[in-house]
């Protein structure tokens, strides 16, 4: 049980169910200003993690290593992306992309999710349970990125401190340039990614191109993105407002 | 005003003791005494020279950069990207003493603060003018920038100013240095404590007057509260916006005066340590007040040298939890407080 990285899974995603529910009892309950709340619970959880490390595994850097999930078998002898696709949570962060695609913008549950976002007094007015459905949101956001932590520990046989290194804030960008939708989502992602591995590639085989104007990249064009190089991108009209 | 003076002291104080319990129940938990632990860290942190110098001085910075974050915070501009200005500001601080050495040092010194302020302001008119023009939300922009800065801090420093095989630069010249309080009061024996908390302590007040006093600091608060309204009876909201984001960023660049030219004597990547994060914290906890951010930097000193004098009991970064638990306690307790004055029908 000590070592099992399925008791992990299970702990880590009750433990972020929990942070989610406190999240929202001060951003939709309470209607305290939602940046400010991310602020401290950004503060809290950084803290947490490196206080409770070394408190339990007595390291400020690291805990022991740990055996990864099983890989998953039915595509592990497809050359080049056998690896890939032998990774449960990979593999499930591809369904998501059309999952969340669906739910979003086909279903019941999408619609109202969305026009919470866009116009909390008409969708109330309209028999919408407005800040039920924003926490219906915040609860799957805290799930999903506890699936983001847990492949980023399990991928590296452990977690290490600061091993996020700003993907939240990454993730945030990727989602502002993918204009809320996550097919867009989804290659703005990919753009990042391609981004951190050329850096890494730049380093090891030295073309003379400095890596660190490589790492500064993917923000700047995010940055530019923003500025409307390609496109306008709108946040939903009551994005951070709360209700 | 007097009744809102009151309440929010009152909330402070609940929101203090709320901490206070919650974080002993987490000391608890680790099987240590919190009345001990508390004990020794306030013991360390007032009863020694060193502990308070030492204190006084991780209150500086956050002083400096939490008066910056509250000009910006009173526009409504949430500018999180002090932590990409103030390592932009500190690392000009550095470089100009080593190319301006002829110089009498008051001059050099003055060139390099300002010189630091321009650098950093320069960096909070990017997300103003691509808020201005593109509407696009400081919030994002602010976010990006910090990534931008230490990335091309990092360039810099690796292709061209730093001591080779390190992330510094060169040290500067003695005769640049702030002088540090232990050489004129023994009290503060070994304690890196310098002047330059009398500049912050003048920051603090300088963005009082700003802020409440000066007509340039009504319109900043007028925009805060509410920017179409201001439009309307004449405020050039974009050049309030603009001038609050160059000035707000360009302050925090003096955090270089207190660790480069009062402490190391040369930048170094990293020095900041999310000091640009923690005075959101500190900004907040004061309601950006600035006499109000001299007290919560205090207390947040008192945390950051606190935890290190506790650190062989109890690991250090409980005071990081210390710190958001503040923060966090202190918006609940301002909500329910704010609560009951609308049921009270004070305002």
């Amino acid at each position: 049980m000590y070592n099992s990285i399925f008791a992990g899974f299970v702990a880590a995603v009750f433990i972020n169910l929990l942070l989610s529910i406190l999240f929202s009892v001060f951003t939709v309950k309470l209607k305290i200003n939602q940046i400010v709340t991310g602020v401290g619970f950004n503060l809290l959880i950084a803290g947490l993690a490196k206080f409770l490390l070394i408190l339990i595994f007595h390291s400020s850097s690291n805990t022991p290593r740990f055996e990864n999930f099983p890989s998953f078998p039915l595509f592990k002898n497809i050359p080049g992306v056998g690896e890939l696709l032998s990774d449960y949570i990979i593999l499930f962060s591809f369904a998501l992309v059309f999952l969340s695609q669906y739910v979003l913008f086909r279903t019941t549950f999408g619609l109202r999710l969305r026009s919470a976002g866009e116009n909390p007094e008409a969708a109330e007015s309209l028999g919408v349970k407005v800040r039920n459905y924003k926490f219906y949101g915040v609860l799957i956001s805290g799930f999903l990125t506890s699936l983001a932590g847990i492949w980023l520990a399990s991928n590296q046989n452990g977690f290490s401190d600061g091993m996020v290194a700003g993907r939240g804030y990454i993730a945030l960008a990727a989602m502002i340039i993918g204009k809320w939708k996550p097919y867009n989502i989804f290659f703005a992602c990919l753009m990042f990614a391609f981004f951190e591995a050329f850096e890494i590639t730049i380093q090891i085989s030295g073309f003379g191109i400095p890596s660190q104007l490589i790492q500064m990249l993917p923000y700047l064009i995010t940055i530019l993105v923003l500025v409307g190089f390609i496109g306008k991108t709108k946040p939903p009209a009551s994005d951070g407002i709360p209700y | 005003m007097r009744k809102k003076i009151i309440s929010d002291i009152i909330a402070l104080f609940v929101s203090l003791l709320a901490t206070f319990f919650i974080v002993s129940v987490i000391i608890l938990l680790t099987g240590k005494d919190p009345f001990f632990i508390f004990g020794k860290m306030f013991g360390e942190v007032f009863g020694t020279g060193y502990g308070f110098g030492q204190t006084l001085f991780k209150t500086t910075p956050l002083i400096i950069c939490g008066c910056g974050i509250a000009v910006c915070f009173h526009a409504s501009l949430f500018n999180i990207g002090a932590e990409g200005q103030l390592n932009a500001g500190a690392f000009v601080v550095s470089l100009i003493p080593l190319y301006m050495s002829d110089l009498p040092p008051i001059l050099t010194i003055s060139v390099a603060l300002i010189s630091g302020f321009i650098v950093s302001g320069i960096f909070g008119i990017i997300p103003a003018v691509i808020k201005i023009r593109k509407g696009v939300s400081e919030v994002i922009t602010t976010i990006m920038m910090n990534f931008v800065v230490l990335a091309l801090l990092n360039f810099f420093l690796n292709y061209y100013f730093a001591v080779p095989s390190t992330v510094r630069t060169n040290n500067v010249s003695e005769n640049f240095m702030i002088p540090k309080f232990s050489e004129y009061f023994p009290f503060f024996q070994g304690s890196s404590l310098n002047f330059t908390l009398f500049v912050a302590l003048a920051v603090a007040i300088l963005t009082y007057i700003l802020i409440y006093k000066t007509k340039f600091g009504y319109y900043i608060r007028a925009v805060g509260y509410n920017e179409t309204a201001s439009k309307y009876i004449g405020i050039k909201v974009n050049r309030i916006l603009f001038t609050a984001f160059f000035v707000g960023a360009g302050v925090t660049s003096l955090v270089g005066m207190n660790f480069i030219l009062g402490y190391k004597g040369y930048y170094e990547l990293g020095f900041s340590n999310n000091l640009g994060f923690t005075a959101i914290a500190v900004s907040l906890l004061a309601r950006n007040h600035p006499i109000g951010i001299i007290f919560s930097a205090f207390l947040f000193g008192i945390l950051d040298f606190g935890g290190l004098s506790v650190n062989e009991f109890i690991p250090k970064e409980l005071m990081l939890v210390v710190q958001a638990v503040v923060i966090l306690s202190i918006l609940t307790v301002n909500k329910f407080f704010e609560n009951l004055s609308h049921k009270l029908n004070w305002n």
